[in-house]
């Protein structure tokens, strides 16, 4: 019973994690390019046919380059988790920002 | 197989040589398989969304596992302790097989690594993804209950920590396609509420994008995990032959061959099993492929950093129905679903049985050379069968995208063959 409780509480912590980023990841990516598209106008918004096309808003251009850099650097910390974790070093989460130390 | 008289020693030692070298080629041909078999994990969603050409796709996985495969740094030599108990607690292999040479050692992983290659062999001419890891444990499994009984495997640990056959395979089996799906579910079902009223060409450009990127980081995680496994048999093999002794190191050259192996076997690419898993479970779209990746890379990163390696196979698989789940509308082909869980089901005990087969016909022609010989002759004849088989109804990067139900197809497509 106690392996399974151990189980059990490692699949919680990779339920909600992977949520957080396996899911999160992709809905900010996607605000990303529906700031983006917002901030280009014209063709990239779907707009009835005939009606006026969307003009552009330079703000929705700065809300996407934000949500991409926080992907991007997402990404960049996974790569890091990956190459660190070869050379037997992982991620402490201990000063909330992520920094490598020694597997114990 | 313990030789009595002085002088047949030193013949022993030799003939231990010669199985160790058909050890070291028979688990670099398991590694190959890896590889091919496991391409579809990153690339298949990529491939069917036409993110990336089928031909770039697998150059780029096959890189990147390469590269994955010379980051792994650290020794994944207690890799067989997690299912059966055939070395100690540090990676030495146990004293009382190394008689003959560690030809008794040598046999028992032989005889699992052919189960396992078998059993890959046959997953992929069926074109179903089934997990690597699962048919190299299952393989060992087998011919350690064969050559050890019952007790020489692993089945629960000690109860201290998660071990075993059942924590380390089973109960990850089945936890991890449920907990990548409903990621892949959320994530998607998200992403398509975001990005209403964007233009779908505006927004798919943007989502292959993120696509190629999160199977990318798939792909790296691929290697970094699945090469080492191969890495930790060879050298386990090459301590027990006496050619090695450091349990923290292992040599340059068995990384090296290692991650050519793994990713010559993800260039070639497994084709039927792209198919299946790009075209066959769900018509992918872009932002729902960028959902399954990154889902994938999520859990599989997630999981491994906790110690509690979930299986990359089940993990891109259950991220891809998931997202079939959560696109409103889309609709899920579970009849696929179904063949690929039934053969999940059967991988351990499959591979077990091959692999037991195998050791008792390399101990009733004597455990040594002659066992050895016969075991790789029997494995080498039914790859060239199953290749054969294959070639019947070939999938390739010509028509791995070709549709799914199509009438003309339906005789060709691989998960339609039994």
């Amino acid at each position: 019973m106690h392996v399974l409780g151990l189980e059990l509480q490692a699949l919680g912590k990779i339920l909600l994690v992977g949520l957080l980023l396996g899911a999160g990841l992709p809905v900010l990516f996607s605000a990303g390019i529906r700031a983006m598209a917002w901030g280009t106008g014209g063709e990239a918004e779907t707009h009835p046919d005939g009606g006026a096309a969307a003009v552009p808003h330079p703000l929705g251009r700065v809300l996407g380059v934000l949500c991409f850099a926080v992907v991007l650097a997402c990404v960049a910390l996974g790569i890091t988790y990956v190459v660190a974790s070869g050379f037997g070093k992982t991620f402490s989460f201990e000063h909330v920002v992520p920094t490598l130390v020694d597997k114990s | 197989m313990c030789p009595l008289v002085q002088g047949a020693s030193v013949v022993a030692v030799d003939s231990a040589t010669v199985i160790l070298v058909l050890v070291v080629v028979v688990a670099l041909s398991f590694d190959f398989t890896n590889g091919f078999h496991d391409t579809a994990n990153a690339m298949a969603t990529s491939i069917a969304t036409h993110a990336l050409p089928p031909k770039v796709a697998v150059a780029l996985s096959g890189v990147l596992n390469l590269v994955g495969a010379f980051l792994s740094v650290e020794v994944a030599l207690t890799v067989t302790n997690a299912v059966v108990h055939i070395q100690d607690a540090d990676g030495t292999p146990r004293a009382e097989l190394l008689g003959g040479g560690g030809a008794d050692l040598l046999t028992i992983v032989l005889a699992g690594l052919v189960g396992a290659i078998v059993w890959n062999l046959l997953t992929w001419l069926l074109g179903l993804p089934s997990s690597s890891s699962h048919a190299l444990f299952g393989g060992l499994i087998g011919s350690t209950i064969a050559g050890l009984g019952w007790s020489g495997v692993n089945w629960q640990g000690d109860g201290s920590k998660i071990d075993g056959v059942v924590g380390k395979v089973i109960v990850p089996a089945i936890a991890s396609p449920v907990v990548a799906g409903v990621v892949a579910a959320v994530g998607t079902w998200l992403v398509y509420r975001v990005v209403v009223g964007v233009a779908a060409r505006y927004t798919d450009r943007a989502f292959r994008w993120g696509q190629i990127g999160s199977a990318s980081l798939v792909s790296l995680a691929h290697g970094t995990n699945d090469a080492q496994k191969t890495m930790g048999v060879i050298t386990l093999a090459l301590i027990a032959s006496g050619h090695w002794t450091s349990t923290t190191g292992i040599p340059f050259w068995v990384k090296c061959v290692c991650a050519l192996a793994i990713a010559l076997g993800t260039y070639l690419g497994g084709w039927r099993i792209i198919r299946t898993l790009g075209k066959g479970l769900v018509q992918i779209a872009p932002p729902q492929g960028m959902a399954a990746e990154t889902s994938s890379a999520a859990v599989i990163l997630v999981s491994s950093h906790l110690g509690f390696a979930l299986s990359t196979t089940h993990v891109t698989t259950g991220s891809v129905l998931g997202t079939g789940v959560g696109k409103p509308g889309a609709t899920v082909r579970w009849r696929v679903a179904g063949r690929m869980v039934t053969a999940w089901l059967i991988t351990i005990p499959a591979s077990a049985v091959v692999g037991a087969v195998m050791w008792y016909i390399a101990h009733g022609l004597g455990g040594g050379v002659l066992g050895a010989l016969v075991v790789t002759a029997l494995l080498v004849a039914a790859a060239g069968a199953i290749y054969a088989r294959s070639r019947r109804q070939p999938v390739h990067a010509g028509n791995v995208n070709d549709e799914w139900d199509a009438p003309a197809e339906a005789e060709r497509t691989p998960a339609s063959m039994s």
